[in-house]
């Protein structure tokens, strides 16, 4: 199993939402492809040492996000229909968390809607350069 | 089936009240961990679970039901002390155990503390602490119950054997049955533990779901325009369960909602609002803080 996950028990951040996060960041990267089996709910749990329900749920999650799909009796694997869609839903999710998080701390900080925008242009321009 | 009731459940010795009106539920093939300082009543809920210790009032049922004989069968036990015969083998301690259960797996009580590196042929008091727990967690799991009740089960481990006793835990826990474990290490419970319950000085302090309860508690922080600055209408607010005022600056403890508490505070004209996570340790020390310095504190800040 070529999944490798890791898990921080000591953060404040719920582990079922750490191991969301982390399935949606390998289908996004490509690291899990569509169609290919997770570890099984105990063997996920074992190998994190997490609770296995933990897992449980967040591969509940996980399946109503439409990023994998459970066969009952043989697993959970990657959504294969539609692999492209998966991809972009997985890496939308994860990037929307991260934006959500950077603009609440800019806007704590005292900047105005339009100082953020200005700074989140300038950043897509130095990190989309080549492709102007 | 194995849902595990405590109900009042009040436990007293002479003048000394152990542990006062707890009430939890452990759910059916749950991890549930046992938190609390020292004396604060652990063992105590343990011994009278086990009918070690009779309860004063207040009741533990098992689906429903008193302990009766048959339940014991159902249940293994790991006790906080050694309760391993000194001049016995770790050998002998084994066939004690075969003769004494129905249930008891041979080969997988000599597959665990082989795994555990433990000597068969060592008496018991030629064993480390550590090795005497692990002795006792290996015995215990082999008697694939239906319920493991562990008292410390990772006491005097190296982190190694600290590890492999919890992937055992959660290996019990994923064939189905319901393990309630007690751990002064916090790091553990956070990791294996589905629900937990803090005691502290016999009552209970919190109760609830690891995932939820780190959902849920929050510290919102925010900068107030002054410091004499009044926080109206936030004394009663029933999402908040503490609040700290340090000049300007606020932290509010949130039980839930921390977003709409973060809102309120910015309707109030507070800046640099955040939302800080708590871990689980964060909370177990909120939670076993003296109540009346929390509400000293709650007085401080002019609400």
């Amino acid at each position: 199993m070529p999944v490798v996950l890791t898990v921080d028990p000591r953060s404040g951040v719920p582990i079922y939402l750490q191991v969301i996060e982390q399935v949606k960041r390998s289908v996004a990267l490509g690291v899990l492809a569509a169609g290919e089996q997770l570890p099984t709910v105990k063997q996920l749990a074992l190998d994190l040492t997490i609770n296995p329900n933990t897992v449980a749920k967040a591969y509940r999650e996980l399946e109503r996000d439409g990023v994998i799909e459970t066969a009952p009796g043989r697993g959970s694997f990657v959504r294969g229909n539609g692999s492209i869609e998966t991809t972009k839903t997985a890496a939308t999710d994860v990037a929307r968390d991260a934006i959500e998080a950077a603009v609440r701390e800019a806007k704590s900080i005292g900047l105005l809607a339009d100082d953020i925008r200005t700074l989140a242009s300038a950043a897509i321009d130095r990190w989309f350069r080549e492709d102007a | 089936m194995s849902t595990i009731s405590i109900k009042n459940l009040r436990k007293t010795y002479g003048p000394y009240v152990a542990v006062d009106d707890l009430t939890f539920e452990i759910p059916d093939a749950c991890v549930f961990g046992l938190l609390g300082p020292n004396g604060a009543g652990k063992t105590t809920t343990f011994k009278c679970m086990l009918g070690l210790a009779r309860a004063t009032s207040g009741s533990v049922l098992y689906d429903g039901a008193p302990l009766v004989p048959e339940t014991l069968e159902r249940i293994a036990y790991v006790p906080e002390r050694s309760v391993l015969y000194e001049w016995m083998t770790v050998a002998e301690h084994l066939e004690m155990q075969r003769r004494a259960y129905k249930k008891f797996n041979v080969a997988r009580a000599n597959e665990l503390l082989a795994q555990f590196g433990i000597d068969l042929r060592k008496k018991a008091r030629a064993l480390s602490k550590g090795m005497r727990t692990a002795t006792m967690v290996a015995l215990a799991i082999a008697r694939e119950a239906d319920i493991l009740i562990l008292d410390e089960p990772t006491s005097g481990l190296d982190p190694i054997n600290q590890r492999h006793v919890l992937n055992l835990i959660i290996n019990e826990s994923a064939r189905g049955a319901t393990v309630i474990f007690s751990s002064h290490q916090i790091g553990q419970v956070e990791r294996a533990a589905e629900r937990i319950a803090v005691i502290d000085r016999g009552r209970l302090a919190l109760e609830g779901d690891v995932d939820s309860l780190k959902a849920d508690r929050k510290i919102v922080e925010a900068i107030l325009p002054s410091e004499s600055f009044a926080l109206n209408g936030l004394a009663g607010d029933s999402h908040i369960l503490r609040l700290d005022r340090t000049g300007r600056i606020v932290r509010a403890m949130t039980s839930s909602d921390a977003a709409e508490v973060l809102a309120k505070f910015e309707a109030l004209g507070a800046s640099g609002l955040r939302i800080v996570d708590l871990n689980l340790e964060d909370i177990f020390l909120y939670a076993v803080s003296p109540a009346d310095a929390t509400a000293d504190v709650v007085e401080d800040t002019k609400l």
